[in-house]
Parts: C-alpha cells; structure tokens; sequence
C-alpha cells in the first residue's frame, strides 16, 4: 500500500473508532501493521517553479540589456562584460550555498540560473569574436561546465538541462557522422545522483522527474548512436531498451499506484505497444540481416561498431536477466511485456533467413493481440479503467491498421470505425457501473 | 569540515572552470588579434535568401577551391589546413592544401567539401570563418549591402583575417573598402 493511501486510512481511524466499527484496539493494531508514515509535507511546487521562471527571466533581461548598445562599446569592454551575467549567477549562488540551503525553490532557481549563463557567457564571447563553427563542442562544454551544479545543489533542473545538453550533442554529431556513443558514459554521470535521491525516496518529484527525462532521452540516444552497420539492429536494440523500462519498473517500482511516479514502468510499456505496433507492418522488416550488412561502414572505421555490438549486447541481456527472475515471481504482465525483444529477435531472424515479411509481421500481430487481450481481461478482472483502455486502443489499433491494409469499402470501413466506437464506450460504461457497485 | 564547507569548496572549483573557459577563449583571441598577421579575404558571391541569418551576415570566403596533385585522396568531411600566401594585389591564395598542422606558416583549418578529381582540386570551407555579428537592427541592412556588393560583376567586400599560427579571427568585414559599421553610416544618410 502506498503512503498516501496508508495516510487517509489514518485519518479515518479516529472516526471508524467513534462510529464503533473499529475498536481502539483493532484500530492501534492497524497502526502498528503499517509503520509510522511521515506527515504530509506539501513541497510548495509553485514557490520552485516560480523561482525558476524568475532566474530565467532574469538571465533574458541581463542579455538584453547587454545586447543594447552592445556595438557602441570596444572589444574588451565586451569580452569583460561577456562574464557580468555568470558573475552575478554566481554570486546569487553563493549566497544561496550561505543562508538558503534549505530551500529547494532558491537550489533549483540559482543552479539554473548560473547553468543558463555559462552558456550566455560562452555565446557572448563566441559574437565577440566572430567565431562561430564547432556547435556540439559548444553543447558539450556548456554541459559539462553546467554538470557539478546538480551534485553541488542537489537540483533536478541542471540535471535536465545536462540531459538534454548531451543528447543534443549527441544529435549533431550523428548528423556530422561523427563518433557519439559517449553519450552513455557522459550520461552514467548522472547515475550517483538519481541513486541518492531515490535512496530517499523513490517515488519524489526529483527521481521521478529525472527518471522521465532519461527514458526520453535514452529512446533518442539508443537511434542516433547506433553506427548502422548491421541494418535492423535497432529493432532488438528498442524491443530491449522499452521492456527493460517496463520490467525495472515493475521490479523497483511496485509499491506506488498512479501513472507519473513510475516513469519506466510506463513509458516502458508504451514504447513496446507503439514499436510492436509499427513492426506489424512489412516495412521495418525490409533488407534488414546479416545479408545486408553495410561494410563500406565498416572500412574506415571498424572500431566504431563496437559500441553497437556492446548496445545491441547489453541491453537485451538485461531484459532477459530481468524476465527470468519476473518469470520467478511470477507476474503474466512482465512476462508478456518483457517477451517483447525474444519475439523482435525471432522476427529478426526469420526476415533475414528468408527474405520474406510476412511471417515477422505477424509474429506482432500476434503479440500485439495477446498483449491488447491481456490488458483487457486483466484491467477488468482488477477494476482498473486505464489498463482496460490501453488493451482496448491496443487491438483497436491493430484492427484498424490491418483493415486499412485491404482495400475495403468506405461504408464498411465506417461501420468497423462506429463498432470499435461503441465497443470502447460499452466496455467504459461497464466498468464504471461496476466501481459504483451497481448490476 | 561541514557539508556547507565542503559544498563551498567544490562550488568554487566549479566557478573556475566556468569562468576559465570564455577566458581562455579571449586570450587566446586576443593574442591573435595582436600577433597575427593580416589577411585579406576575398568574398564569394552568395545566395541573397540564404544569407539572412538575423544576427550575423553570412560570409563565404575566397578561394573556394585548392589546386592539388592528389585530389583523389582526399574525402568529403575531412579537416585541412590551408596554407595562407599573398597574391600581387593583396589578397588572401592558399599555397598549398595540408593534412597536419604546419609549422611555422600561417595556416587555417579547413573543411573539404568535395574533392574534384579531373580538375585536380578540392572544393573547402572555411567553418571557423564564417559570421560577422551585428546586432539585430544593423544585421539585416549588412547582410543586404554584403550581397549588393557580391554579386558577380560588383565585387567589393572583403574581410580582414587575423592569423597568428593556427589560430584565425576575424577582424572586420569591409564594402567599398570601408568597415561594414562605417559604410552603414554613411549609406544610411543617403
């Protein structure tokens, strides 16, 4: 049980105790089931977010001001006040270090801040001088300048600009097809930090915002540092990287309810239902397979696929050390959505021996089917709407793409449409009738 | 030592970092602009729509293109250095086109574009030099005077280069051999 929910059940004792349905003792028994829950402690998220805002604003104003009459003023006058809108950052953050280290709104606000003007900083002198070119080198020594701001203030939002910083990075470079699997390394940094906080608490906002932001930046990272040489490569690498999401949620975060405190759990198992889904059309299984292994890739600069093998290693074995000890504990929804990468490989393999597509479409449209199906009886059997919707979009999804592969009539297309319409409605209705308790 | 200490100490090595690096980058700059030599550079004629950047003007500088004996070694993307000369009349050539820094010449990094093999030549840019920063209100008006004056048969802006080893910065962009600031004042008059 959550502590929320242990929390409003404490309220209620007292008054459970005084309309004699509980006596004082069963209800001191609960108590002593449960554990002590720490009082609700609101954190004043306006208060943070609202510092934040200011600091940014503030940073836009000074570079504004800056900019004005910028031309007027000779070189070094400029270079030196290229560095006014990171001293004053500072300086606030000192000042922060000093008297307000208590406050997460004036942690978050100040170490934005100075993680903002490093960047003016740079930039300012970068117009100073005319220089212009390197961009990924720009990101990445902004980001790494920016990177002790969240160790040093604890904060979450220099841990979000990095993140974003070096997938940014990341993206330029595979554009310029240059080398960037450092991603990951430059990405583990940030490890140490995430087990701390959810050391004190997993299921807090900064964990659970940094958790977020690491699934959507690891998706973009797992595509644009693979070296592509061997052509299908991402359909294991992306089957593995969402069902180890889904599983590491399901594993280290079962105990809280709710949709935005278990990042991995959920954007895990969306991005299985939205790649099983695209992999049940033919076209992601087109001239994928050791037969079309690129080697001109290969020529130069063979070392720069090892980073793929490690990739395309690693991350499924994971999965699947993950998936046996699921399959131990026996959860079916794991187990369902941790199979996800078995089946992609099966698929893979049977595309690049035969050359033929069908056979690995449908292996997902099989999947997909038990998966929505599984969703479905699941979410209701358990009374738990959301999961019934997603099985239901789930099929719903597969039988619209499927119809629409056929050529079929506009009537009968609309009427397939009005079907799934009132099936949906039905099933929510139901539902609904049942939570209430009413037949 | 407290926690508070400690996080004072760390924070401050951090805050040198941060300040070294746009200090490092004028120093070096700044030694550049006082110990290089001057050079001047011939502009290539640019597309009008693609030089309006907003903040800065475009600049695409001459000789877009390097003689060289082995054009079929070369590949798209990789990194040279040109190797800077005079011509008679003043103006910026490239002697010759390198693999690895030069020593003791003026030399500017490049990028290869293409290499053409029956010209003999490779095709480069030049990535470090390609901005002049304004600010918004003038931008626009340079950028309309930098194309005015590079079209094929009025040919009259140049930029003065700075290089000191490897190292090159801009020093200014001119029209009608006058700084862009100047000429703008002027034009504006009229």
């Amino acid at each position: 049980m959550n502590k929320k929910a242990i929390r409003s059940l404490y309220d209620e004792l007292p008054g459970l105790v005084a309309r004699g349905i509980l006596t004082p003792d069963a209800a001191e028994r609960l108590r002593a089931h449960y554990g002590p829950v720490e009082p609700a402690r609101p954190v004043k998220l306006a208060v943070i977010i609202f510092g934040v805002l200011g600091s940014l604003l503030i940073g836009a104003g000074i570079i504004l001001i800056l900019a004005h009459n910028w031309e007027d003023l000779s070189r070094p006058a400029r270079a030196i006040l290229s560095f006014l809108p990171l001293l004053l950052a500072q300086g606030l953050a000192v000042w922060t270090l000093l008297k307000m280290r208590d406050s997460i709104a004036w942690r978050e606000g100040a170490s934005t801040l100075v993680f903002l003007m490093i960047g003016a900083s740079i930039s300012l002198v970068a117009q100073t001088y005319n220089i212009s070119g390197d961009l990924p080198g720009f990101i990445l020594t902004w980001s790494l300048l920016g990177l002790p701001l969240v160790y040093i203030f604890n904060a979450v939002v220099p841990a979000l600009l990095y993140l974003w910083g070096i997938t940014e990075w990341a993206c330029h470079l595979r554009y310029e097809d240059s080398f960037n699997a450092g991603y990951w390394l430059l990405a583990a940094l940030l490890l140490p930090q995430l087990a701390l906080w959810m050391k004190a608490g997993r299921y807090r906002t900064r964990p659970t915002l940094l958790l977020w932001a690491i699934c959507v930046s690891t998706t973009v990272a797992a595509g644009v540092t693979i070296e592509r040489v061997l052509p299908g490569l991402w359909i294991i690498l992306y089957s593995a990287l969402f069902a180890l999401m889904f599983l590491a949620g399901e594993f280290w975060f079962s105990e809280s309810g709710g949709f935005w405190p278990r990042p991995l759990r959920h954007f895990g198992a969306g991005g299985v239902l939205v790649l099983s889904f695209l992999l049940t059309f033919e076209w992601p299984w087109h001239s994928i397979g050791w037969r079309h292994w690129q080697w001109e890739r290969l020529h130069d600069t063979a070392w720069r696929a090892i980073p793929d093998a490690a990739l395309g290693a690693l991350i499924p074995l994971a999965a699947i050390i993950l998936l046996v000890t699921t399959v131990r504990r026996k959860a079916p929804l794991g187990l369902l959505f941790g199979l996800a990468p078995i089946i992609a490989t099966v698929g893979y393999c049977l595309s690049s021996l035969s050359e033929s597509y069908a056979p690995a479409a449908g292996l997902f449209d099989l999947y997909l089917l038990v998966i929505g199906l599984w969703l479905i009886v699941a979410g209701i059997r358990v009374n738990k709407q959301g999961q019934m919707n997603v099985g239901l979009l789930a099929v719903m999804a597969l039988i619209i793409a499927r119809f629409f592969d056929n050529d079929l009539s506009f009537l009968l297309r609309g009427l397939i449409f009005i079907a799934l319409g009132i099936a949906l409605l039905m099933a929510n209705i139901f539902m609904l009738r049942r939570k209430r308790g009413e037949p | 030592m407290s926690n508070r200490n400690l996080m004072l100490i760390v924070f401050s090595v951090a805050v040198a970092a941060q300040l070294a690096v746009p200090a490092w980058m004028i120093a070096g700059r700044e030694r550049t602009m006082r110990e290089g030599k001057t050079f001047k550079f011939r502009t290539r004629p640019v597309d009008p729509v693609d030089a309006f950047r907003g903040r800065y003007v475009w600049l695409s500088l001459e000789p877009g293109s390097v003689k060289v004996q082995d054009a079929d070694k070369w590949m798209a993307n990789q990194k040279a250095y040109a190797v800077l000369g005079t011509d008679s009349n003043g103006f910026a050539v490239v002697n010759r086109l390198d693999r690895a820094m030069p020593a003791g010449e003026p030399a500017v990094k490049v990028r290869v574009r293409w290499p053409n093999i029956q010209q003999k030549e490779v095709r480069v840019d030049w990535p470090g030099l390609d901005r002049y920063y304004m600010t918004e209100k003038k931008a626009p008006a340079a950028e309309r005077a930098y194309w005015q004056h590079n079209v094929r048969t009025n040919r009259t802006c140049h930029v003065t280069v700075r290089v000191s080893g490897n190292d090159a910065v801009i020093e200014n962009l001119f029209i009608e051999e006058k700084p862009v600031s100047d000429w703008l004042k002027e034009n504006a008059a009229r």
